[in-house]
């Protein structure tokens, strides 16, 4: 005969995880001082923690601005804002995305309450490909970046709204709604007030967004020390090559919109148009990007949409860059 | 993860993000004009956590945070722990590249030499740009005074070094002078140099020219607040 014992086994709570992983780093932090004084130990973390620090402004003004809207603005705005037709309303909101002066962490959260919000998919996401790559701040970086080739600042205001108009229209004509999964958000009743509405919105998605922004800082930063330039420079003879290695490196080396002109700058054994494609390439498909994305918008909308995207974009950098550069 | 977890992670991601922007840690990370941005987002991260956690009430409704959230906690046990500094010959070594040269009608001048000084001091850019124009006369006979880290050559001598950023520490690239002349040194000893200029030499393995300095005297120097060139 047995006889049941309910033990109430003491639950562990995250809050108890969070305290138990603290003492972990402090001690860290005195028992093993040395321990992570290797180069690349460093390098890596100063690299890791550059990416995480030069995000976060911009996530945080997207986040700001993603919960105005969704608490703030009625969605009757949107409505009458946009033209009802999305073939319409993506040019419109494609053009918007020059006054949104951010990187693409920025547009992330706006473009996902724009869906909430009932703006067709189609034209949130040409504001979400548009706002990172063809805002003033952007513009101008890539004009003091190429002070010799003025018309690199055309091409790649051309070539990023031909982009994001492209992949509007795309979605208008092949995406599938059931693809959107955001993630369900915790209604507020009615009592709740509008401020803390806001709050609500503005910690869930810092803690939601914050954390794949970190997955893309661990990417960025182990690629940025285990690829050394010089493997860079081996390919820049070859024109295909070039512009997809190129491609390919904007994509895994994550950086801001606002600074990518600057590395292209410095990537003078390229062609003009293979530093074209890693300028269009990097504001629309990358590691930390495709990241934020899959939080934002669900898995089965990451896995279609930056791979189409990083095809869209390469081929609109060669041909914009064969034609003007 | 319960609510006061996720606010408890804000709090210390605004936190360490104030104690870097406010204090000289950021200069390793990003450039100096980035401070007032950083310290905003510390700020607003930091108050959202606050408010949170002091309106979280235990037994109220609970919403299960994502499980990505946690990787907040990296960012913070990284700064905390290994707190690292700026970018050094380790970078270097991998992110250098060949200057080129900005041919313009005549070549670029350096200037006078400093007040009270016989000495004309030079960023490692302008330095590196001027040696690789087709006309180096304006370097010619003067004494030029460079501030840089040392890092190792292929071939056993040194260079003098500064990492560049143009935003933040992901897009560093390295400006290299070689040092003609026997030096002793260790990786990443910060030193002022004063030398003379001499033709651009090739790099042992690839061939680019590399632009090159004579040393006349070296003195060891502490590592600049902000060790990055614009």
């Amino acid at each position: 005969m047995r006889t049941q014992v309910q033990v109430a086994a003491p639950r562990l709570r995250s809050t108890d995880v969070l305290v138990g992983l603290l003492l972990v780093v402090v001690a860290a932090r005195f028992l093993a001082p040395g321990a992570f004084d290797a180069p690349a130990v460093q390098a890596w973390s100063t690299v890791f923690v550059a990416v995480c620090l030069q995000a976060l402004p911009f996530l945080v003004l997207g986040v700001l601005l993603s919960a105005a809207i969704s608490t703030l603005v009625p969605p009757s705005f949107f409505a009458r804002a946009l033209p009802r037709r999305p073939a319409l309303a993506v040019p419109v909101a494609g053009a918007a995305g020059l006054v949104l002066p951010g990187c693409e962490c920025a547009s992330v959260p706006v473009a996902g309450s724009l869906v909430r919000r009932g703006v067709t998919p189609a034209a949130a996401l040409a504001f979400l490909l548009s706002a990172p790559a063809i805002n003033p701040v952007v513009l101008v970086a890539t004009a003091v970046a190429f002070p010799d080739d003025p018309e690199m600042v055309v091409a790649r205001f051309l070539a990023s709204l031909a982009v994001a108009l492209v992949m509007g229209w795309l979605w208008s004509a092949f995406g599938r709604g059931r693809w959107l999964q955001l993630p369900p958000r915790h209604e507020h009743p009615p009592g709740t007030g509008r401020a803390a509405a806001f709050l609500s919105v503005v910690q869930h998605d810092l803690v939601h967004a914050g954390g794949f922004l970190v997955v893309g800082g661990l990417t960025a930063a182990t690629l940025n020390v285990v690829v050394p330039r010089s493997w860079l420079d081996g390919v820049a003879a070859e024109p295909v090559l070039a512009v997809l290695v190129l491609a390919a490196l904007a994509v895994l080396l994550a950086i801001c919109s606002e600074a990518d002109a600057f590395v292209a700058a410095g990537l003078t054994s390229f062609s003009l148009t293979a530093r074209l494609a890693f300028l269009v390439v990097g504001p629309a498909v990358d590691v930390k990007l495709v990241a934020l994305q899959t939080g934002t918008f669900g898995r089965r909308f990451a896995v279609r949409f930056a791979p189409t995207t990083f095809v869209v974009a390469v081929a609109a950098a060669a041909l914009v860059g064969w034609w003007l550069l | 993860m319960n609510r006061l977890t996720q606010h408890l992670l804000l709090v210390l991601l605004g936190g360490v993000t104030l104690r870097v922007s406010l204090g000289q840690g950021h200069l390793a990370y990003v450039q100096a004009g980035f401070r007032p941005l950083l310290v905003a987002a510390g700020a607003v991260v930091l108050a959202v956590g606050v408010l949170g956690a002091l309106r979280t009430r235990p037994g109220g409704p609970e919403h299960p945070g994502p499980r990505v959230a946690w990787l907040l906690l990296a960012p913070v046990a990284v700064l905390l722990v290994v707190a690292p500094g700026p970018l050094g010959s380790f970078t270097a070594q991998r992110q250098a590249a060949p200057v080129v040269a900005v041919e313009g009608d005549a070549p670029l001048g350096i200037g006078a030499d400093d007040p009270g000084q016989s000495h004309r001091t030079m960023t490692l850019s302008g330095y590196a740009i001027r040696t690789q124009q087709s006309d180096t006369s304006p370097l010619e006979g003067r004494s030029i005074r460079l501030v840089g880290f040392l890092s190792p050559r292929e071939d056993g001598g040194w260079y003098l070094t500064r990492i560049r950023i143009a935003c933040c520490a992901a897009d560093a690239s390295a400006v290299r002078v070689v040092l003609d002349g026997e030096v002793e040194g260790v990786a990443d000893q910060w030193v002022e140099v004063v030398g003379e200029h001499t033709p651009s030499l090739p790099h042992p393995s690839e061939g680019y020219p590399e632009p090159a300095l004579v040393p006349v005297s070296m003195t060891p120097v502490d590592p600049p607040a902000d060790g990055y060139e614009d």
